[in-house]
């Protein structure tokens, strides 16, 4: 059969805005901002595995259900990293990019947590950061409570 | 053993380009459907099942089987739908695989597609990640911020790559040297998106920065298009065509889901390039196939690799070489299609990415290799055993499949 | 089947309008007691199905947060987008496959995180139908029983009658949620009308809740207690609802046929003794009596009426409540499949029926029934 090369398009959209997901981390990452006010980082310990999570998570592999809240370690290990720009989102290029610092992104193993939080990078420089580097938590001057607050880090100096 | 041998013994593709405004999704599916058809030369009332899959947040139907299916052939005929997300296609293909083998169908009719100039594109990838974003917005965090946290515009593969560089000694200059592979294979194959015959690696490296490592070159495009497959019982195979591709095994395996970050991430990720699934599920393929030896007995290997590093990250963990060898290898020459190992003669899924479909055209390809009817990109070497791979989840299910000249039983 | 394949354990979340957890806390449940019902641990080896629906759980790739939650890590694992009845299709043909021995296979939705319209709706052809919103499933549900109506004479009555059944049944079922014991047909009529001639109480509504089930291969299952064995299965796909004959369940039959075959049954209605139907609406029950072969076309308003599919008839139809007493999507087919394997193993609670040995349980995808699967289950 032969068909026009353009067709009549017809819309129809996935209207997202109906869904209300249902989520128990919600509770308990509350529960690790309001620890952030006291520059605590509160991780959840699994009963089965025993198994560390930091952020907080209501489930674990092993089927049972994390419930003792420990304390993590504010200092970590980087396991993996990338660095972005304005670039990555506008398509503008590099060159025209060139005055403003790069942003790295790097995945912590924060102390005491089996697992990885991602937070940015401050203080330094991309070309500095490699996998295995020593790094430690950056708190902002003013601590509202919000997942942000624990959003920077910087080179942990031994 | 009283099961029964598994053979591809026909494949169909459509066009695959970035947008198809003159046809809808049935239309298209019916193109790689009829193909196939007509390639293993059997016809619909042949057909006893139906396995099929895409992502439908991408053309935003629910199910669209439900009104398109009719069109391919699947009227009263027991259909089942399978989707995994990015590994979709290759989970059809096993769908098919268990569909013949436990005895209850003979020939079944495997479809994976995309079309997702269809639909929101970006709706459909943000759909991946919303419902859990949707949560952490609540806790308080810039939208911008997450962006560039879940990998901005290439999501969790910067950070894969990156780890993966520092295990193995890949380099920039090596993710290069994949695309000219991929893409220069990709003009051989008619049926490819991004053909760029003459390619160079210093061409690559001039393309603009995604994010480190990661630059557009290194980057699979948006494709619509569909594969069909038709595969049936050893016996049937013989009597259809001179030489069936036999699927060996299929394995699959799962590790923890993580967005990284806030919103609860697992230990399997902490390192993304690990991938110990794919490890676990390549092992397990290769011992029901009686594969000992994988670096020595197969001939071509199709690991899905929409960015340029898992070329080399996932040769490794299909166990075709001890990690951290990739680069070394890809440097050797033995990639090529004239090469001791082949990979990706098709351009694999850097060159071509219709969702749904990626997966299953890595079975698909490996199996047109081992028929011999892989026209201009057929691999130098004579073809017995292959591999077929996929990636996906939330990076976290591999999914492989071993084919082969011989059957695997009788 | 020559080569077997039993149910082995199974587990229930209790069915709720608005469920207070999450869907990966109750797939957590169910996975759980599933699996330690069957004797297994996260380590041992099986294979993990489940069925869910990206539209349904407003995600793309529903599966991918469940991993964990349904005991599939580092487990080979797949989705079916379609009834909890598939996945266990799906683990059936895996174990015949000879590959596995053991699948745990599950299903889950919950109807209080989307719009209940919204998923149906995307189901429909988004190049016609879908733009005219004048079709969703209920409307379409209620053009099925119009057309069922004309072509053999059932009435307003009958649909209210099997709801009312449903629903006093379900009252027994303390998993159920949408209960009325001691309901009758004047009461179901009497309830509000959405589409002509479909009113409230005749559908089943959308509602939040898991089930896991364990298949195990003959040997696997030689350990276990009370094993009830798959006889036979079967699942087809029928066309869009605007291209075939609404008034007949032709997939259902189709589907039918073929387990039947299988489990050598050759006059359903006396060698059966129990059978759970996923019914979106009451028609489909009556509309399933004739393509089960409980009565001829056309027969299944008076085969109501004789009383057989009551709880104390000849053969008992959806003695749970069916899928009006508890429709949580992707898992109501698997559901059917687990309480006709309860009604054969005696632990059914209040609405266990006396003697059952044989029972068949169906499923559905899609608008007015159109892909459905159905499995045939017998005791030792």
């Amino acid at each position: 059969m032969e068909y026009k090369k353009e067709t009549r398009a017809v819309e129809g959209d996935w209207p997202m805005a109906y869904w209300q997901w249902k989520f128990e981390s919600i509770a308990l990452i509350a529960k690790t901002r309001e620890a952030f006010k006291e520059k605590k980082l509160l991780g959840l310990k699994c009963p089965g595995c025993g198994l560390v999570y930091f952020p907080p998570k209501p489930y674990c592999y092993c089927l049972a259900r994390p419930d003792k809240w420990v304390e993590v370690e504010q200092t970590g290990t980087i396991t993996t990293y990338t660095f972005t720009g304005a670039w990555a989102y506008e398509g503008i290029s590099e060159e025209e990019q060139a005055g403003g610092a790069p942003m790295i992104i790097c995945g912590i193993n924060f102390d005491g947590s089996d697992t990885l939080t991602v937070c940015l990078l401050d203080d330094a420089k991309p070309e500095e950061v490699y996998v295995g580097m020593r790094v430690k938590l950056k708190w902002p001057e003013v601590i509202e409570g919000r997942v942000d607050d624990i959003a920077h880090s910087e080179p942990l100096k031994e | 053993m009283a099961h029964t041998d598994v053979a591809v013994v026909g494949v169909g593709y459509s066009k695959h380009v970035s947008k198809r405004r003159d046809v809808n999704i049935a239309e298209m599916v019916w193109e790689a459907v009829s193909a196939c058809y007509e390639d293993a030369g059997l016809k619909p009332k042949d057909v006893d099942a139906i396995c099929t899959g895409n992502m439908p947040a991408f053309e935003g139907v629910n199910i669209p089987e439900l009104w398109g299916a009719g069109h391919w052939g699947a009227y009263g005929k027991p259909l089942m739908r399978i989707t995994t997300g990015g590994t979709t296609g290759g989970s059809v293909a096993h769908g098919g695989y268990y569909a013949v083998s436990s005895g209850l169908f003979d020939t079944v009719l495997c479809i994976a597609f995309e079309k997702q100039s269809d639909g929101n594109s970006t709706m459909g990838l943000n759909t991946v990640a919303l419902a859990d974003a949707a949560a952490m917005f609540q806790q308080g965090v810039d939208p911008g911020f997450l962006a560039a946290f879940g990998g901005g515009a290439v999501g969790i593969a910067v950070y894969q790559a990156a780890s993966y560089m520092k295990r193995s000694g890949c380099t920039t200059e090596h993710l290069d040297k994949v695309s000219v592979l991929c893409r220069t294979n990709a003009a051989l194959n008619p049926y490819s998106h991004l053909k760029q015959p003459g390619l160079t690696p210093e061409e690559v490296a001039k393309t603009t920065l995604m994010q480190y490592p990661i630059r557009f070159g290194h980057v699979c495009p948006a494709t619509d298009g569909a594969c069909a497959m038709l595969v049936t019982t050893g016996e049937k195979a013989k009597k259809l065509i001179d030489k069936p591709a036999y699927i060996l095994s299929c394995a699959s395996c799962s590790e923890e889901a993580s967005l990284m970050g806030i919103a609860g991430s697992g230990t399997t990720n902490m390192d993304p390039c690990v991938q110990e699934s794919c490890k676990i599920a390549a092992k397990w393929a290769y011992d029901l196939a009686g594969i000992e030896d994988p670096r020595h007995e197969i001939d071509v290997a199709e690991p899905y690799s929409p960015f340029a590093h898992q070329l080399l990250m996932f040769y490794e963990r299909l166990l075709l070489c001890d990690d951290g060898e990739a680069p070394a290898i890809l440097d050797s020459g033995s990639m090529n299609l004239e090469g001791d190992l082949p990979v990706c003669p098709s351009g694999g899924v850097i060159s071509t990415n219709a969702i749904g479909a990626s997966a299953m055209e890595r079975v698909s390809e490996v199996a047109l290799q081992i028929m011999g009817k892989a026209g201009d990109r057929q691999v130098k070497k004579e073809v017995h055993k292959g591999v077929a791979h996929g990636w996906g989840g939330a990076v976290n299910l591999n999914v492989v499949a071993v084919l082969s000249d011989t059957p695997r039983r009788s | 089947m020559d080569k077997g394949v039993a149910i082995i354990a199974y587990a229930q979340t209790p069915f709720e309008a608005d469920a207070n957890a999450s869907r990966e806390i109750q797939v957590l449940e169910v996975a759980k007691t599933a699996l330690e019902a069957a004797g297994l641990k996260q380590e041992d080896r099986y294979t993990v199905i489940s069925a869910t629906n990206d539209y349904c759980d407003g995600r793309t790739i529903s599966n991918m947060r469940l991993v964990e939650p349904a005991a599939a890590y580092k487990k080979n694992e797949s989705k079916v987008e379609m009834d909890g009845g598939y996945a266990a299709i799906y683990g059936l043909m895996r174990i015949l496959s000879g590959d596995h021995q053991v699948a745990l296979v599950m299903g889950v939705s919950q109807a209080s995180v989307y719009a209940r319209n919204i998923p149906g709706i995307m189901m429909l052809d988004p190049t016609f139908d879908r733009q005219r919103w004048l079709l969703n499933e209920v409307s379409a549900g209620a053009l099925q029983a119009r057309a069922y109506m004309n072509a053999y004479g059932a009435t307003e009555e009958h649909f209210a009658g099997v709801a009312a059944k449903n629903l006093d049944n379900a009252a027994r079922n303390p998993l159920a949620y949408n209960k009325l014991a001691g309901a009758d047909a004047a009461k179901v009529l009497a309830a509000r009308k959405l589409y002509e001639p479909i009113t409230e109480l005749m559908l089943a509504p959308f509602c939040d809740g898991a089930c896991a089930m364990v298949l195990a291969s003959g040997e696997a299952a030689a350990k276990a207690d009370k094993p009830v064995w798959v006889k036979g299965m079967g699942f087809a796909h029928d066309s869009y609802l605007t291209e075939r004959p609404l008034e007949e369940m032709g997939s259902l039959e189709l589907a039918a046929r073929s387990a039947y075959d299988m489990a050598g049954i050759t006059d359903p209605a006396s060698q059966i003794d129990l059978a759970e139907v996923h019914e979106n609406f009451a028609h489909e029950e009556l509309m399933a009596y004739e393509s089960l072969g409980f009565c001829g076309k056309g027969q299944g308003g008076s085969f109501f009426d004789s009383g057989a599919t009551l709880l104390g008839g000849d053969l008992p139809v959806n003695a749970s409540g069916g899928a009006t007493g508890a429709n949580a999507v992707c898992a109501t087919g698997l559901a059917r499949i687990i309480e006709a394997a309860m009604q054969i193993r005696g632990k059914a609670g209040e609405h266990q029926v006396e003697g059952v040995n044989t029972a068949v349980a169906t499923g559905q995808t899609g608008p007015c029934a159109q892909e459905n699967v159905v499995f045939v289950l017998g005791g030792e």
